[in-house]
């Protein structure tokens, strides 16, 4: 996080414009989005996206050689650029040898990535963007804001503004109006250019064919009017086969913009020929008689070569990643610094611009797997950021105070302890009689910038939970309750509840006081090394007393002792076995309780609604979502559903450390879709989720109360 | 292939139009000749441009429009020159002889030199659908899954006449259906292996629905950059969707 993102990312908070424009946006993203997906069976269709992008990444090496003799034979010329520089001087030579004064264009974002256009234009060529929403971005000299809609971030008033300006005529917000004269502007290029430009979303080794997919139709005309067709071509692009292409095409577009298909798909194999006039072919007829492709590396190879980062060349660029995202909705593509936008387009950036490059982009993550779950090629983005984030950290090293609080306290439970118990002797002048501390003094006041924190406890759950005795019910179901940090220093009260309501549904719950920090804040800041050492000592803890499951209230350390010490582990083959007995036996509070009653009965109405907020890691990061909802229910609450439940509250990742602002820019939605339901309570099954929430909610004087389950079913046992 | 279904019919007609297409499906070859001679006159259509259409040329649509007043100008080169010529099949032309058509349709004198010639012809018929007011093309397959129309061509004209012009329309011949993007592929690949110059056809384009553009912000607004309406004409002139080929009545 550099202080240059700190001041980006206010200043597109501050926006009104972009804050308009992104407001109005979401929505029409998202009712787009549903209506595509409907009947449609993502799983199978991404699988198979998925299966061809990784067939075609292993096999890059003979689909090049492939794609080059086929487009040859086809009367392509084509060209292998190993870096920007290389692609950008092949196409200026080119227009130059060919006496090309101007180039008409369609979108692509390899282009945007060597800043091909600026250094044709530097060169004295005149270059009009055709697709609408780059050309509105050419002519606002920006870059754009995302990968599929690049002007996304204007409101109809500047893009009116801009397209005024453009044609010399006075236009208002009016957007029929506004895209005739636009269609009518970029007309006259495409008749007048002498090179035509673009990208392809798709190249086909079997036949050296290029697919270029556009709605509006510019990518036909800027492909076939002009003589000459420069397409330029990331390797990531290529695909075995013509039936390859049709997986990619099934979704590309739903993703998009929520369209079945795309309306024009060119195929293009080489140049326009002819057999009318000479009886032999010749080249040239309604379309180019010339055509070159100019395939580019621009560190894509390298990208291939890392085990940890190759399925980013996996990415179709179709901007459903972007389209989910919190932090998007919130800021739009430019705060990103670099071409590619979102949690992709840091990954991309490491490799594409630099590793360097990819620190603050990889910063806005909050790691909420909305991506995730909205890729088509199921590129699993979030990890790939906290891979690059460890990468950062071992080529920068920690900042000093991060080694501190990882390697000199977080690592070990008691010292944490003492921490935060001398926490909370020195938050008592802050903190007001009900607990809660509303006002920090500076350097500290960012954090109770949008929410208000609950005081520390000075007893920790550990200490709370040391003597708890068991009922010694040999038969009864063994629970070990790991609780987190959240639990164990913020609202240690809900270990008891935890406690109460296991009992009573008939397990012997017990608390492992030699359990630590899950790892996550130092694994997912790239201190992988603490993060072993957490995992070892939760490893042991947590099998001590052989335990049948083990039970969470915060998904975050659920998923990380799910998923992540497998990993952490894999070096060390006893340890891994000993994660892996860990991994199988986790689970969430909900789940739990409806396993260990599985016969118990509705109970009757208790004509109390609540909502129920998903925590990000419990739904996408284990996959539970049902069986909260089921128990609430099945307890007697009516449940009102808000809007997008799953959206993430903005606790995630470093965010609402690093930008406070910003994560109070995502928790204002989830508020918004709280209080439009009228119902006086939300509950949730992450603990992290309920701070968050009951802070936001406090600073809103809202008298919503915030509940987790665990604490709702003890209330109510 | 065995003879499409009228499922496959219903589907394609409704994925299309979802997509912002108008389908029209006609009873014979005199109902598709009224319809499209209707639309181009409601639209006030004066020019059209047209690519390769073994259906149009069965129907004789041109004959139909032309006779009606409106202008139609083919664009693939050898029916252009065949259209100059005034008669159909009659055999390739030496270079002088198209200088001369040339000469005849533009008053443009050019030496007898095939790269002249050709460039001369692109020229004008790249014009000719810059004006036109509408495209009249014939889809090589249909796609019912997504409403889908497919068009193969190596001189690219096709694209020009379904991109360019105020309207498109496009024929389809219910033979020419297919169910899937897989069979679409199928289909193409045996094309391009039967095709003279062997391989795919420089140009196979595809296009569902109207083309349309969310970059102006508000809405997604139809009709970006490419016509205002397109339009599909659907005929049964292999007679392989229904006991009544086109031509000897209508169909159930």
């Amino acid at each position: 996080m550099s202080r240059a993102m700190t001041k980006r990312v206010h200043k597109a908070l501050t926006d009104e414009n972009l804050q308009t424009a992104l407001t109005r946006l979401t929505g029409l993203i998202k009712f787009a989005r549903q209506i595509a997906f409907e009947g449609v069976d993502f799983d199978s269709l991404s699988q198979e996206i998925r299966s061809v992008k990784e067939k075609s990444i292993a096999n890059l090496p003979e689909l090049v050689e492939q794609f080059k003799a086929e487009a040859s034979k086809a009367g392509a010329v084509v060209y292998e650029a190993k870096d920007a520089h290389d692609a950008n001087e092949y196409v200026q030579k080119l227009a130059q040898e060919r006496n090309v004064k101007h180039i008409v264009k369609s979108k692509s974002m390899l282009t945007e990535e060597i800043e091909l256009r600026e250094y044709l234009e530097e060169a004295g060529i005149e270059v009009t963007e055709t697709d609408l929403g780059e050309w509105l971005i050419q002519l606002a000299g920006e870059r754009p804001a995302h990968m599929t809609g690049p002007a996304i971030h204007k409101t109809i008033e500047q893009v009116a503004e801009l397209i005024s300006r453009a044609t010399g005529q006075e236009l208002g917000p009016e957007p029929q109006l506004l895209l005739d004269a636009a269609r009518n502007a970029l007309r006259q290029s495409y008749i007048d250019a002498d090179m035509g430009m673009s990208g392809a979303n798709i190249a086909i080794a079997e036949t050296g064919t290029l697919v270029i997919v556009t709605n509006e139709g510019n990518g036909c005309m800027a492909t076939t009017l002009p003589p000459i067709h420069v397409a330029v071509v990331g390797y990531e692009k290529l695909v075995s086969s013509w039936e390859d292409a049709v997986h990619i095409f099934r979704l590309l577009s739903r993703c998009t913009v929520g369209m079945k298909m795309p309306v024009y798909v060119s195929h293009i194999t080489g140049p326009s020929r002819t057999n009318a006039i000479l009886g032999a072919s010749s080249l040239g007829a309604s379309g180019p008689g010339e055509v070159h492709i100019v395939l580019v590396d621009n560190g894509r190879w390298q990208m291939r070569e890392s085990a940890d980062f190759r399925e980013a060349l996996y990415c179709i660029k179709c901007g459903a990643c972007l389209n989910v995202c919190p932090v998007f909705a919130s800021l739009a593509g430019q705060v990103y610094g670099y071409i590619y936008q979102g949690g992709i387009g840091a990954i991309l950036t490491a490799f594409l611009h630099g590793l360097d490059k990819a620190e603050d982009p990889a910063s806005l993550c909050l790691g909420c797997m909305a991506c995730k779950e909205a890729c088509p090629a199921r590129i699993d983005i979030p990890r790939m950021i906290t891979r690059l984030r460890a990468r950062l950290a071992m080529e920068k090293g920690l900042p000093w105070t991060s080694k501190v609080a990882y390697r000199g306290i977080l690592k070990y439970p008691q010292r944490l302890d003492t921490a935060v118990k001398i926490g909370s002797y020195l938050q008592k002048p802050f903190t007001d009689k009900d607990s809660i501390i509303r006002r920090l003094p500076y350097p500290l006041s960012s954090l109770t910038q949008t929410i208000s924190l609950p005081a520390l406890s000075y007893q920790p759950l550990r200490d709370r939970l040391r003597d708890y005795s068991s009922l010694g019910m040999v038969d009864n179901p063994e629970v070990a309750f790991y609780s987190g940090c959240v639990a164990a220093y913020v609202y240690p009260e809900l270990g008891g509840d935890v406690m109460k309501v296991l009992r009573k549904c008939g397990a012997e719950p017990y608390y492992p006081v030699e359990q630590a920090c899950c790892g996550a804040p130092a694994l997912f800041a790239g201190d992988a090394e603490t993060a072993l050492s957490l995992a070892k000592r939760n490893i042991a803890a947590l099998e001590g007393m052989s335990a049948d499951y083990i039970v969470t209230v915060c998904p975050g350390c659920a998923a990380v002792l799910q998923r992540e010490y497998l990993d952490l582990t894999a070096a060390e083959p006893e340890w891994h076995q000993r994660a892996k007995a860990i991994s199988s036996k986790i689970c969430d509070f909900s789940q739990l309780v409806l396993e260990l009653t599985p016969l118990a009965e509705k109970k009757p109405s208790r004509n109390q609604k609540i909502t129920y907020h998903d925590p990000c890691h419990l739904k996408r990061g284990i996959g539970v979502f049902n069986e909260p909802r089921r128990l609430l229910e099945r307890e007697g609450f009516e449940l009102v559903e808000m809007a997008d439940a799953d959206n993430c509250c903005g606790f995630g990742g470093k965010i609402v450390l690093d930008y406070p602002e910003l994560s109070g820019s995502v928790l204002k939605r989830k508020l918004d879709s709280i209080e439009a339901t009228g119902v006086d309570t939300v509950v949730t099954n992450c603990i992290p989720c309920v701070l968050q929430l009951r802070g936001g909610l406090d600073k809103r004087h809202s008298n919503i109360k915030v509940m987790h389950t665990a604490e709702l079913l003890a209330k109510s046992l | 292939m065995s003879a499409v279904t009228t499922e496959l019919i219903e589907q394609f007609k409704a994925e299309a139009t979802r997509a912002g297409a108008i389908v029209y499906e006609a009873k014979d070859a005199d109902d598709a000749n009224d319809y499209v001679l209707k639309l181009a006159r409601e639209r006030d259509v004066k020019h059209a441009v047209k690519s390769k259409s073994a259906v149009a040329d069965e129907i004789r649509l041109r004959q139909h429009l032309e006779k009606a007043g409106i202008e139609v100008r083919e664009t693939d080169l050898e029916e252009w020159i065949a259209q100059l010529a005034g008669k159909k099949q009659t055999g390739r032309k030496s270079v002088e002889q198209v200088a001369e058509l040339i000469f005849k349709a533009t008053g443009e004198e050019l030496k007898p030199d095939p790269q002249v010639l050709l460039n001369a012809v692109c020229r004008t018929l790249r014009q000719s659908c810059i004006n036109a007011d509408l495209g009249i093309s014939e889809a090589d397959a249909a796609i019912a899954e997504t409403g889908t129309l497919v068009m193969a061509s190596s001189e690219g004209n096709t694209r020009l006449v379904a991109v360019l012009p105020r309207f498109h329309l496009t024929i389809v011949d219910c033979g020419n259906l297919v169910s899937t993007m897989e069979d679409a592929v199928v289909r193409l690949k045996s094309l391009g292996e039967s095709a003279t110059s062997g391989g795919m056809p420089s140009y196979v384009t595809y296009i569902t629905g109207r083309n349309t553009t969310a970059d102006i912000p508000g809405a997604i607004l139809a009709r970006a950059q490419g016509p205002a309406e397109e339009h599909i004409l659907l005929v049964d002139k292999s007679g392989k969707c229904s006991p009544d080929p086109l031509g000897s009545g209508s169909r159930g």
